[in-house]
């Protein structure tokens, strides 16, 4: 019966079962793993193969330069390169999670190349101490890499999204010896967010080093661990010791979880992580599977291999063939257990017998009715778990005959049905991504179709997307422009585009314009820019102004125009959509590629341009507004700007007040007003010019007879102040002519200036020189917020408004005049006011009140 | 009470945005590993305060500092600045990043720009050659909303860009941010737009839906349904009027500033000397939400008898025997107790200002201004202030008001009040009066004033005005109704048509659109006053009009809106967008620049 053959190929590990289907026959010709260095992409993604250079061995039909081969992973190839690189050896390869090649050589050089075999610029140094003393290893992670070098120094780059190699140690202290082994935690499981980097050394000890330099020891009671590898959820970690065992710990030391004695004290070749529950070792011939409890499985192996962990598993790379290991999943375990009497496997037999028209189909029906449900839901996961296509099939099969029988939810049946059409797809020998459904759902179908997308399988991303209706999801492709969000058919679209316009060198630009119109007008909203960007990187012109004019989006219109020389177009566009950040793009591309009168000529008859030039130009370069101004003959601002200038003149320490230094300032002060002079409309600023340069000198010569430097960027009113204050009223009196103060104002001056000091006789005088021009109030009020009431009573009486007088008496406390003098005035609002301010005081405010009824009856009557 | 407001009430849900902003700055914060140092913008402080609490920023390893001139004094070698797109600011971080470089210290520089990048600030960063040294990046804050029914562009000098400067970069980022809060709650079918910037924002606003669409076919019916948008520069007598609203007097006297006013402790009843407290004030206040919009001289009215009843009731409660019920009553008021006091503390304080003789000297003169009839005594009563060399602000603040009245000041008067004032506060005000002439705020009389027109066309001086219970805006200013808040009164029943002639006679262009992505039905060309089905959101809620000022919004005006929604009969909710809360002495303050 096939449900014996299914379990006769498992191995059991303790309680648990295990099984390596092969995947694939590699199609590769001539590939021996053990004469190349070998580079395996984890979720099924590539393998690149280049010959090692480490190892010495034999050339047959070959050239003796390098080839960087690329295959997918049923050993199809997909590209392949001439490898012509300095930088000595190659010490590390590996991809990144963006499915990108990271090659790092002796000399601390790192390359980079897309699944096209295509460099990638720019590749990136680890510095001049790696270039110096040649880099020996390198430990990869998700986007990372760790390396060290015969100094011993460690040296990382923490995301090659962002690649800024930093040194990790070697500044102060480096390692005491070369390693013995290195493994990584990566950032997104350590307390700290940065990559901690366990070093195995002599001794029993392993050092952690921090990305921000930090370095602890960890004593390990084992003794010198040879080989080291960091669990997939970096939770774990499992060491070969010198003494030939398997430990496995948790990543901080802590605690050991199990040990297992092996046989050699030879280290391993390779070492890896099978999941989370069991460690692979792996010696010329024999893979070794340990896990916590029972006897390791043991595989033998007559030909090299290499070990590609992934979350769920490990595939095993031969010369010949990819396999599979991976634990078998509780569903099939159910089904397809010997001598299993698990409702599913009853199911799946029931199948068996319906399609063979026995009616013992019935009667297991009959067996299982209560748990129908979920025997149904075991044998469409166990769909998933296959890589089988008919067995896929028939435990499909096997479920929708039972869910005839049972409520069951459908969408299920048709989610799996789904996915196992995608699975099926992309793991084709041509597309050669061996995906396991866990796989599929920890990578998301969006990047698989970013990566079908990149490696140019343009129809079936297509399909993919439209099938799974992802139309409408909006993803943010990060490869894409940072700043598009765009639907996935929408970059692949793009891509095809881009990938059209550089296969078309002989199609016409019209006619090509046409073929690429047609297929982007698909998609409302796609960039076109993008497009015409690329066909100006393939030199072609016309072709990219015609594209342009397709684009609604200016934000990415202007650069373009700009790009192509449209300077005067891409300054419109750019005026017109309002967006103040794409006039300044252009205005510099124009500042920098064009003399300064061809860029003031531009801007002159286009406000906003010429506003935003001035705005700049006021914050950071004077002078070159100074010279627009000029030459767009608007003497005025030079004026103001001069003007400013005297102040910041004013600010320089050196020109410390009092000193002879504002000779400069003068001078600025009076260019400005003779500049103001030449038009007429500015008859005002030029005479507050020549006045502000007069008062600078009165000012300075002030400072110089009073010894006091209090006077210089002071207002005329208050140089007035300051010399009464200071008693110096002949000088006061010299300001006053100077620049010809009202009488108005120079009363309310003095009058204040000499509250100030408190001269209450000189105030007094000062009242009696001449009848005040302004009247009596502003002695009043001085007295008043001098708090001199008795000083105030002087001149209260003289008012001559009485309303006036009615509140100063107010304002003192005297309700009884404040009253007299209201009801002098006759006005009722006032004494309503009045009445307010005494409102604490009972006996005035009745006051108020009788007045204000005799004087409402008044107005009645 | 917590100076973030709660918006659970909110006619659209604000919480969304205000949470997307969060997590926005907190992902950035992240994507920094490690300790670091975020230098912020001083003013957007205040904005962040009312995005993020400061411990949450502690937990993300941050240590804040402030953006000034002073070099950065810190451990961290990670230092990030959040600085808004302000060309000024960026010889700040030049001058720091010259300093650590010049004391050998070695530190990693991220610069995030508040909305956006702007090329202009980056080239000067090129230009002092410390560009290559920063990871340069974006933090999108395009609206902050400051209450349940108030949101705010954050842009505070946006008027005076716009009007002095010709710098028209807000009226992008407000035509962005409109069009975010599209890409939320649908496209606003309907928008009327009066004023330069307004036309400029809407026609931009037009744009993007072009180039980024808003598929309005998903959306379903839009929540908003009409957007009116106002340039400050249509109605520049309101803010310079003293507002006698409750908030607008808070924020006249003591500058409510993000939703709190900063005050000394004692004269909230906190015995700790010379100690500064922040009182927030928002509508998560019970109270506050109660009694904001009133005339000033009710809520004194209000808060006594509320404390009145409190008192009878204590009295009552210890004399009487009372049942439980009437005692969990009891306590439940209680809880109140808090906000009561709060609130009378305030007023109290308040008072000590609004009763001051200068105080309402100046309402006076502010009322005799805005009837324009009598020329001399306004302008005797300005040259006195400037003689008297009282606060400059205060002076410029009824100049404009008396300018903007009388169309200008003839030339003579001009010149001598221009003079008066250079003598009286220095020639470096020569560049503050420049801008405030080119903005046409106080400015030299080319022809007649039409504001006698428009006051009495609109009726902005309203008689009898019962401040206790008003029946119309003008309570707000006892007596005077907001030119700009009538207007919207206007577009909201029926559209520009009714005042064609009045908006001739303002500043500026005005426009009206219509905007499909909805299905268009022919029901949607007339914006009724009753209730269409159109204007109902499914779930029954009003539908809404989002009225946005280009150049600020005053307390009093939102108070005025805010009335306005409230009455019977109307068929909207509103809410307010601004490009920030302003009065006329910080609207003022914007063009003051010193030359020196």
């Amino acid at each position: 019966m096939a449900a014996i053959s299914v379990a006769a190929e498992w191995q059991l590990l303790y309680n648990r079962y295990y099984r390596k289907p092969e995947i694939y026959s590699m199609a590769w010709k001539n590939v021996d793993l053990s004469r190349n260095k070998v580079a395996c992409a984890s979720m099924g993604g590539p393998i690149a193969v280049i010959r090692d250079d480490s190892k010495i061995v034999q050339l047959y039909a070959e050239s003796a330069l390098r080839k960087l081969r690329i295959f997918n992973s049923a050993g199809v190839q997909i590209s392949e390169t001439v490898w012509k690189n300095p930088g000595g050896r190659l010490i590390g390869m590996a991809w990144t999670e963006d499915q990108i090649l990271v090659c790092a050589t002796q000399d601390g050089t790192v390359y980079r190349y897309n699944i096209h075999s295509e460099l990638i610029e720019p590749t990136i140094s680890m510095g001049k101490e790696c270039f110096e003393q040649s880099v020996v290893e390198c430990v990869f992670w998700g986007n990372g890499m760790v390396c060290v070098n015969e100094a011993n120094q460690l040296f990382c780059i923490p995301d090659f999204k962002n690649p800024k190699p930093c040194m990790l140690l070697g500044e102060v202290e480096q390692l005491p010896m070369p390693p013995l082994c290195v493994a990584v935690i990566e950032p997104q499981y350590t307390m700290s967010g940065n990559v901690e980097v366990l070093v195995g050394v002599d001794d029993d000890h392993v050092l952690l080093v921090e990305e921000d330099g930090g370095v602890q020891q960890v004593s390990v009671e084992v003794g010198p661990i040879q080989k080291m590898v960091v669990s997939g959820n970096g939770k774990l970690l499992a060491c070969f010791s010198h003494d030939g065992k398997l430990l496995v710990m948790s990543t901080d030391f802590s605690n050991i979880i199990f040990e297992y004695n092996c046989e050699s004290a030879l280290p391993p070749e390779q070492l890896a992580w099978c999941g989370m529950d069991s460690v692979l070792l792996y010696w010329d011939d024999m893979l070794l599977m340990v896990g916590p409890y029972g006897d390791p499985v043991r595989y033998v192996y007559d030909e090299p291999i290499i070990l590609i962990p992934e979350c769920d598993g490990v595939r095993i790379l031969t010369n010949t063939s990819l396999e599979f290991l991976q634990r078998v999943s509780d569903s099939t375990e159910s089904i397809f257990k010997i001598g299993s009497t698990l409702p599913a496997a009853l199911l799946y037999d029931a199948l068996d017998h319906f399609d063979r028209r026995s009616a013992k189909a019935d009667e297991n029906l009959r067996l299982i009715r209560s748990s129908l449900p979920e025997a149904v839901e075991a044998c469409i996961d166990a769909a998933g778990h296959e890589f089988d296509v008919s067995r896929q099939r028939t435990l499909l099969r096997a479920a929708s005959y039972g869910q005839a029988f049972c409520h069951f939810q459908r969408d299920r049946f048709q989610e799996m049905c789904k996915t196992l059409r995608v699975l099926n797809a992309v793991r084709n020998h041509d597309i050669g991504i061996p995906l396991s459904i866990q796989q599929y759902k920890l990578l998301t179908p969006s990047i698989l179709v970013g990566r079908l997308i990149n490696a140019h399988r343009h129809a079936l991303a297509v399909r993919i997307s439209d099938y799974l209706g992802m139309n409408q999801e909006v993803v943010i492709m990060h490869w894409a422009c940072a700043k598009i969000a765009a639907s996935l058919a929408e970059v692949v679209i793009m891509h095809w585009a881009c990938a059209k316009i550089a296969a078309s060198l002989a199609i016409p630009d019209d006619a090509l314009l046409e073929i690429l119109l047609e297929k982007l007008r698909i998609c409302k909203g796609i960039s076109y820019a993008a497009v015409a960007a690329h066909a100006d990187k393939s030199g072609r012109r016309k072709l990219t102004a015609m594209l342009v004019e397709h684009e609604p989006r200016s934000s990415k219109q202007v650069p373009l125009l700009l790009s192509i020389g449209e300077e005067d177009t891409a300054l419109t566009k750019a005026t017109e959509c309002g967006d103040t950040d794409l006039v300044y793009l252009v205005l510099f591309h124009i500042w920098q590629k064009r003399p300064a009168l061809e860029l003031f000529g531009m801007i002159q008859a286009r406000p906003l341009a010429r506003d935003l030039f001035i705005s700049y130009g006021r914050c950071y370069k004077h002078e070159f507004l100074k010279d627009f101004f000029l030459s767009t003959g608007q003497l005025q601002d030079v004026s103001f700007l001069l003007w400013k200038e005297s102040w910041e003149l004013s600010k320089n320490p050196m020109a410390s007040k009092g000193s002879p230094l504002q000779g400069p300032r003068i001078k600025l002060i009076e260019k400005a007003q003779s500049l103001f002079a030449e038009t007429k409309e500015h008859a005002f600023e030029s005479k507050a010019a020549e006045e502000h340069a007069k008062l600078l000198r009165i000012q300075h010569e002030l400072e110089v007879t009073t010894k006091q430097a209090i006077f210089v960027d002071s207002s005329i009113s208050d140089t007035i102040r300051t010399c009464i204050v200071l008693g110096n009223h002949r000088a006061a009196m010299k300001v006053r002519t100077e620049f010809k103060v009202s009488e108005k104002r120079w009363y309310w001056l003095k009058v204040f200036a000499l509250a100030t000091i408190r001269d209450w006789d000189a105030l007094e005088k000062f009242s009696k020189e001449k009848r005040p021009p302004i009247g009596y109030r502003p002695f009043v009020e001085a007295c008043i917020d001098a708090d001199e009431k008795g000083e105030a009573l002087k001149y209260i009486p003289k008012l001559a408004d009485p309303r006036e007088k009615a509140e100063a008496y107010a304002r003192i406390g005297m309700a009884k005049e404040a009253a007299d003098a209201a009801s002098q005035a006759k006005d009722g609002e006032l004494l309503g006011r009045l009445k307010l301010s005494f409102a604490q005081n009972a006996a005035a405010s009745s006051i108020f009140d009788t007045l204000r009824d005799r004087l409402s009856f008044q107005g009645v009557s | 009470m917590a100076q973030i407001p709660s918006l659970d009430n909110a006619p659209v849900n604000l919480t969304s945005i205000r949470d997307q902003s969060q997590k926005e700055l907190i992902t950035i914060l992240k994507n920094i590993r490690g300790r670091k140092c975020l230098v912020i913008d001083p003013k957007l402080g205040g904005s962040l305060s009312l995005i993020i609490q400061t411990s949450l920023l502690r937990e993300h390893g941050v240590e804040l500092r402030h953006l000034n001139a002073d070099p950065i004094q810190t451990e961290c070698t990670k230092i990030v600045y959040l600085v808004r797109t302000q060309l000024d600011l960026m010889k700040f971080i030049c001058s720091h990043v010259h300093n650590d470089a010049s004391k050998g210290l070695q530190r990693e520089y991220f610069v995030y720009f508040v909305p956006r990048r702007a090329v202009a600030c980056e080239k000067i960063l090129e230009e002092e050659k410390v560009h290559h040294l920063m990871t340069i990046g974006e933090y999108p804050l395009y609206l902050l909303p400051l209450d349940e029914d108030v949101l705010s562009f954050e842009l505070d000098n946006a008027f005076k860009e716009c009007a002095v400067d010709g710098d028209m970069s807000s009226l992008w980022y407000i035509a962005k941010a409109i069009h975010k809060l599209e890409f939320s709650f649908g496209l606003i079918p309907n928008v009327r737009a009066k004023g330069k910037a307004s036309v400029r924002v809407a026609d931009i606003l037009n744009r993007m839906q072009a180039e980024e669409p808003v598929n309005s076919s998903e959306m379903g019916v839009p929540e908003i349904n009409t957007l009116i948008i106002l340039d400050r520069e249509v109605d520049m007598v309101t803010p310079m009027c003293s507002q006698l609203t409750y908030e607008g007097l808070l924020d006249e006297f003591l500058r409510v500033n993000n939703g709190a006013v900063e005050l000394d402790s004692s004269i909230m009843g906190i015995q700790q000397e010379g100690k500064k407290i922040k009182v927030p004030l928002n509508s998560s206040d019970k109270l506050f939400k109660e009694i904001r919009d009133l005339n000033f001289e009710v809520v004194v009215q209000v808060l006594r008898q509320k404390a009145t009843s409190m008192k009878q009731d204590y009295t009552e409660m210890t004399t009487t025997n009372q049942s439980v019920s009437e005692l969990k009553d009891f306590v439940k008021k209680l809880n109140s107790l808090p906000e009561i006091t709060r609130h009378i503390n305030l007023a109290q304080h308040l008072s000590t200002f609004t009763s001051k003789p200068s105080f309402l000297g100046r309402l006076d003169m502010e009322q005799t201004m805005v009837e324009a009839q009598s020329y001399d005594i306004c302008f005797e009563y300005i040259e006195e202030m400037i003689h008297k060399q009282e606060p400059l602000v205060n002076v410029l603040r009824l100049l404009i008001l008396f300018s903007v009245t009388n169309a200008g000041l003839p030339k003579k008067n001009f010149d001598y009040l221009r003079r008066e004032l250079l003598h009286s506060y220095g020639f470096e005000h020569m560049a503050t009066l420049n801008n405030l002439e080119k903005a046409g705020l106080i400015r030299k009389q080319e022809s007649k004033s039409n504001w006698l027109t428009i006051k009495r066309a609109l009726q902005l001086v309203v008689d009898d005005t019962d401040t206790a219970n008003p029946n119309d805006i003008s309570y707000v200013f006892s007596g005077y109704a907001p030119l700009s808040i009538r207007l919207v009164q206007h577009a909201v029943r029926s559209g520009w048509r009714s005042v064609e002639e009045i908006l001739k006679l303002l500043p500026g262009p005005h426009s009206e659109t219509k905007r499909s992505g909805f299905a268009s039905s022919p029901s949607f060309n007339t914006l009724p006053g009753a209730v269409s089905n159109m204007d109902k959101v499914s779930d029954g809620r009003r539908s809404l009009v989002l009225v946005v000022f280009i150049g600020g919004v005053t307390f009093a005006e939102i108070s005025a809106l805010r009335f306005l929604s409230a009455q019977e009969g109307m068929a909207y909710d509103l809410i307010v967008g601004t490009t920030k809360i302003i009065n006329g002495h910080t609207l003022t303050e914007t063009f003051i620049e010193n030359l020196g």
